[in-house]
């Protein structure tokens, strides 16, 4: 890095209103355009699907940290933003900030309090996504075994109102968002939905892929957890050839590497790098086969979702040439627990995800597949409206986005909560109560991606504590 | 405890495999002389010796000495990378290597990443930070907690630097964070233990939760009117920027205490009062000494620092013995950290013997540690001595892991971590180390080791000397590595696959310097790819 970036991007904290200036001296909807265009020429002419070409995936974008949800959806009509800023002090948007990005839902939605939204400024090409249909805001998603309301959470009756094993708790509620258990957990329910898919694909381990680290949630009950690093498969290039060894040297060296053993943590060490090597030739012949147009790089710096979901959309193209039907995506950004200088970072962060997620979604409509694509985020929770001086805390309610051709997008889903400390739908500073369960956000996704109701149980063991299973974005 | 842990010192000599096995868990390579010096003390005198031999030199004078604290327009100052090369150069290189590796146990309980560390010296941040886990590592849990808490860099990582009182006009609260992590990972952790780290459970056999989310609250309070302290900080103006350049006295003296912006709302904690107006420092002790008074944080810790160094999966029995010693040295004194370490390392289940029918004996070895043993072991030229080894981290390019880059507060992995699909948890039991192991790592890892056991990294270079005279000897070599880098774990079967297939080489007594350099790297990297290698029993 030259010395005029640790500058500005590491040291001196930018202020808010000269990133917005910077900003808009680039053009945020000037950014958004090339989206726009790409969407308007290819959108509906690729999105007819060859006939045969049966294929779903399930996309997840894991927000490491517990993504700030006010500054990401945020009030934009007069009261409600006035009860944000009042709330958030130094840590919010102005209003005029957000003329640019504000949402107008189709049909004319009403929400709680005549609340209207708008997305954060950083968010310009989500918002094009928004306007053409192709994404839907869910309201106020989060963690829950049952329905439970404020009086119901303040009570001792834990067993009529259980809650999930500790709330606000970073790693907890990560693992309780991918796999509706605590730390330790070793099934997912993008894994459980893997396993209906396993006998639809040539390659079964192709079925629940990470492109992140391991990840619980695309671990199910036969399906394994596929890693992929975002160039793609790793070759163990000493097995092939070793400049200072010689061919019995790398015949030794695979033939150690994979070995059996009786101690459990050599043997699996065996299986991983037998698993490793089989895959590898198999992965990177097919996508050598396979070129995307789609610029993932439109923004100047480092990008790690960008470069996971590229590999993700790669291997998508190469789903023909390698027999996938059915697929489970896991792909993250960390760095989301800002309990300080949240204006300056947050910003940096959805700056990243507005990017990778709408070049993943032009790569899908590259593909012709943006009608069996859909991805969908989550993080460990939501934040606190309360601010904490730069920052905010540990939340539980969050709001999360679906993004696809499949999806019903261009309006909101859930329940919008109250611009509040005190409502009885948040359990204090700002912690929202979550009005709909990660269960049902999990079983809309499910049914779409083709698990049958009777099995919906089986994915989503509590499930049939919630009204409604199909909250209707898909 | 001490007369009892000593015993098997003094029942057999110690044979060279097993002085090499209880070196690779009290530093982190076994060289000759190492495993002389076990032999003719025996491991507790050779404890006490570690104890007591000198620092080595501290991570800021290194940094200092190579230059790195130059104010020049290139802004070196912004620069975290000389953070990796200062930790790199202190695990590698300094002399005090049992210090060393306990301190790196605990950066992994304690943690604090290099990644988010951003504005004037991150790489004096870091070694002020590692300087404190080294001050406290032979000394007290109390003292550490104590410093942990006002560390710069901690201040920074978990937000107690500038965290400030509540204010109704802004509608501003503490900031929890340091609050919650102190708590559920740097003492006492999410659940009631019994002394033997078992959980406790309650009448309906639920867990029963150590705290709520009030507790966090209403801590937060304390941790209030922190900051830098920049009252040695002097400021020099430059003439390519328009701002001062800090000097760097902020980054290892404690944070300092503002009154005026600490909350005098009385606080209520794990059934703790701390009464309205009660003045900060008097405050933080209260509370850090709630803390560290309670039942959990011997067993709670205790675990985990058995889970760096011996095994995954320590028996009850094992952390209560453990635990007992954090609770009294034997002096009536807490927290003492040599008596954890003597506890742990000369426990009868660490010295037992290896049961080879117990299928979940043993941990993978952190792939940090791999490169730490393997570099001390073989030795190594420095050559220009800027230790220009750079984050680790990625899977698919590096090693998965790097000193100091955790990517959150949560470590490379967690403690209770089961690796789905496997042996392991159909066994009920926890492999940490498999947190960071998947298809890109395995292979990423070979193709590390490929260039670095024959090139070294940039200008570090490995000397193997030992392993020169025998290179032509293919069974000598295997057997020297075994012996050095896997304490014999290596299976007979598995020394043969290697030897014959070294053989292949046709390497004489005669051959040239570079071909006995290919022949020992040859046989290194069979050995450290080696799954009878990797996992440590």
């Amino acid at each position: 890095m030259t010395p005029k970036d640790l500058h500005s991007v590491i040291t001196t904290p930018v202020s808010r209103r000269a990133m917005l200036k910077r900003a808009s001296e680039i053009g945020f909807m000037g950014a958004a355009a090339p989206l726009a265009l790409n969407l308007a020429s290819m959108g509906d002419a690729a999105a007819a699907t060859a006939p045969g070409d049966d294929y779903k995936a399930l996309v997840c974008v894991f927000l490491y940290g517990g993504n700030d949800h006010p500054n990401t959806l945020i009030p934009f009509d007069k009261v409600n933003h006035a009860r944000y800023m009042g709330i958030r002090g130094g840590v919010s948007f102005q209003r005029k900030d957000l003329t640019a990005t504000a949402l107008v839902p189709a049909g004319k939605q009403v929400l709680t309090d005549d609340l209207q939204y708008a997305f954060a400024p950083y968010l310009p090409r989500l918002k094009v996504l928004f306007d053409g249909g192709k994404l839907a805001p869910l309201l106020n998603v989060g963690s829950l075994i049952t329905p439970i309301t404020r009086a119901q959470f303040d009570g001792s009756n834990r067993a009529l109102y259980p809650l999930p094993p500790k709330l606000f708790s970073h790693n907890d509620q990560q693992t309780y968002w991918q796999a509706l258990g605590s730390e330790g957990s070793t099934v997912g329910w993008g894994g459980r939905i893997g396993d209906f898919a396993l006998s639809s694909n040539d390659q079964a381990l192709l079925t629940c892929i990470s492109a992140s680290g391991n990840a619980v949630f695309v671990s199910g009950d036969k399906a394994l957890q596929y890693q992929i690093s975002p160039s793609g498969a790793i070759p163990v290039k000493a097995i092939q050839k070793l400049e200072y060894g010689t061919p019995a040297i790398s015949e030794a060296l695979h033939q150690l590497i994979t070995a059996q053993s009786g101690n459990a943590f050599e043997n699996e060490l065996g299986i991983i790098a037998r698993r490793s090597i089989e895959m590898e030739g198999i992965v990177n012949g097919a996508l050598s086969k396979v070129e995307l147009k789609t610029n993932f790089d439109s923004v100047p710096g480092e990008n790690s979702l960008a470069d996971q979901l590229k590999i993700v959309a790669r291997l998508i193209g190469a789903r023909k040439e390698l027999g996938s039907r059915r697929q489970v995506f896991f792909v993250s950004l960390d760095g989301f627990d800002h309990h300080s200088n949240l204006s300056q970072k947050h910003n940096e962060l959805m700056s990243k995800v507005d990017e990778a997620i709408a070049a993943f979604y032009v790569a899908t409509v590259e593909i012709g597949v943006q009608r069996d694509v859909t991805t969908f985020t989550a993080s460990d929770f939501g934040r606190t409206l309360v601010n904490n001086g730069d920052g905010s805390d540990h939340g539980w309610g969050s709001h999360h986005f679906i993004i696809g051709g499949a999806v019903h997008g261009g309006k909101y889903y859930g329940t919008a909560p109250h611009v509040s400390a005190t409502t009885d739908d948040q359990v204090g500073q700002g912690r929202l109560l979550p009005s709909t369960s990660i269960d049902q956000y999990a079983a809309t996704l499910a049914h779409w991606f083709g698990v049958p109701a009777s099995e919906m149980a089986t994915v989503l063991p509590n499930i049939g504590n919630f009204q409604g299973r199909n909250i209707g974005f898909l | 405890m001490k007369p009892q842990a000593n015993r098997p010192t003094t029942l057999a000599a110690i044979t060279d495999a097993e002085a090499a096995r209880f070196l690779h868990r009290a530093k982190f390579g076994a060289t000759p002389e190492d495993i002389a010096a076990v032999k003719a003390q025996g491991y507790g005198p050779w404890l006490d010796t570690q104890f007591k031999s000198p620092r080595g030199m501290s991570g800021a004078a290194w940094l200092d000495s190579q230059g790195h604290n130059a104010v020049t327009k290139e802004a070196e100052y912004f620069n975290p990378t000389a953070g990796d090369f200062m930790i790199w150069n202190q695990l590698l290189a300094q002399p005090d290597e049992m210090r060393q590796r306990c301190a790196f146990s605990l950066s992994q309980f304690f943690v604090i990443s290099l990644n988010p560390i951003d504005g004037f010296w991150p790489p004096y941040i870091m070694a002020a930070w590692w300087n404190v886990l080294l001050d406290e590592a032979f000394g007290n849990f109390r003292a550490l907690l104590e410093k942990v808490t006002l560390n710069a860099g901690m201040g920074m990582y978990l937000n107690t630097k500038g965290n400030l009182k509540e204010d109704a006009k802004t509608g501003r609260e503490p900031d929890e964070n340091y609050a919650r992590e102190i708590m559920q990972l740097f003492t006492i952790g999410l659940y009631e233990l019994n002394p033997d780290g078992t959980e406790r459970r309650d009448a309906n056999g639920k867990p029963v939760e150590t705290y709520v989310q009030a507790d966090v609250t209403s801590l937060a309070h304390v941790f209030t009117g922190y900051d830098h302290d920049m009252s040695r900080v002097k400021f020099q103006r430059v003439a390519w920027q328009n701002y001062p350049v800090l000097s760097t006295e902020f980054t290892s003296d404690p944070m300092r205490f503002e009154p005026k912006n600490h909350s005098n709302r009385p606080v209520t904690f794990l059934g703790t009062n701390i009464p309205q107006g009660t003045p900060g420092p008097d405050a933080l002790k209260i509370a850090l000494d709630r803390l560290f008074m309670h039942p959990n944080v011997g067993p709670f810790f205790c675990r985990q620092m058995i889970q760096r160094l011996v095994t995954s999966n320590p028996s009850p029995a094992y952390i209560k013995r453990a635990a007992d010693a954090f609770n009294d040295n034997g002096a009536g004194v807490r927290g003492d950290l040599k008596t954890v370490w003597r506890a742990i390392l000369l426990d009868p289940e660490a010295l037992a013997a290896a049961n080879a029918k117990d299928p979940t004996a043993g941990k993978l070895r952190e792939p940090v540690q791999r490169i730490l043993g393997w570099a001390r072991t073989v030795g190594f030229d420095p050559g220009d001595g800027k230790y220009k080894i750079y984050n680790l981290s990625r899977e698919d390019q590096g090693i998965g892991q790097s000193p100091l880059r955790s990517a959150s507060v949560f470590n490379f992995f967690r403690p209770g971590y089961v690796p789905p699909h496997t042996a392991i948890a159909k066994a009920g039991k926890q492999a940490p180390e498999f947190q960071i192991t998947n298809e890109t790592s395995v292979a990423g890892y070979i193709n590390f080791l490929q260039t670095a056991l024959r090139h070294g990294n940039w200008q570090f270079k490995p000397t193997y000397l030992a392993l020169k005279p025998i290179a032509h000897d293919a069974p000598a070599i295997v057997q020297w590595f075994n012996l050095h880098l896997a304490a014999n774990q290596l299976s007979p079967a598995t020394c043969t696959l290697i030897e014959t297939a070294l053989a292949t080489k046709g390497l004489t007594e005669a051959s040239p310097d570079n071909e006995k350099l290919d022949m020992i790297a040859a046989a290194c990297l069979l050995v450290m790819s080696a799954p009878e290698y990797l996992v440590q029993k």
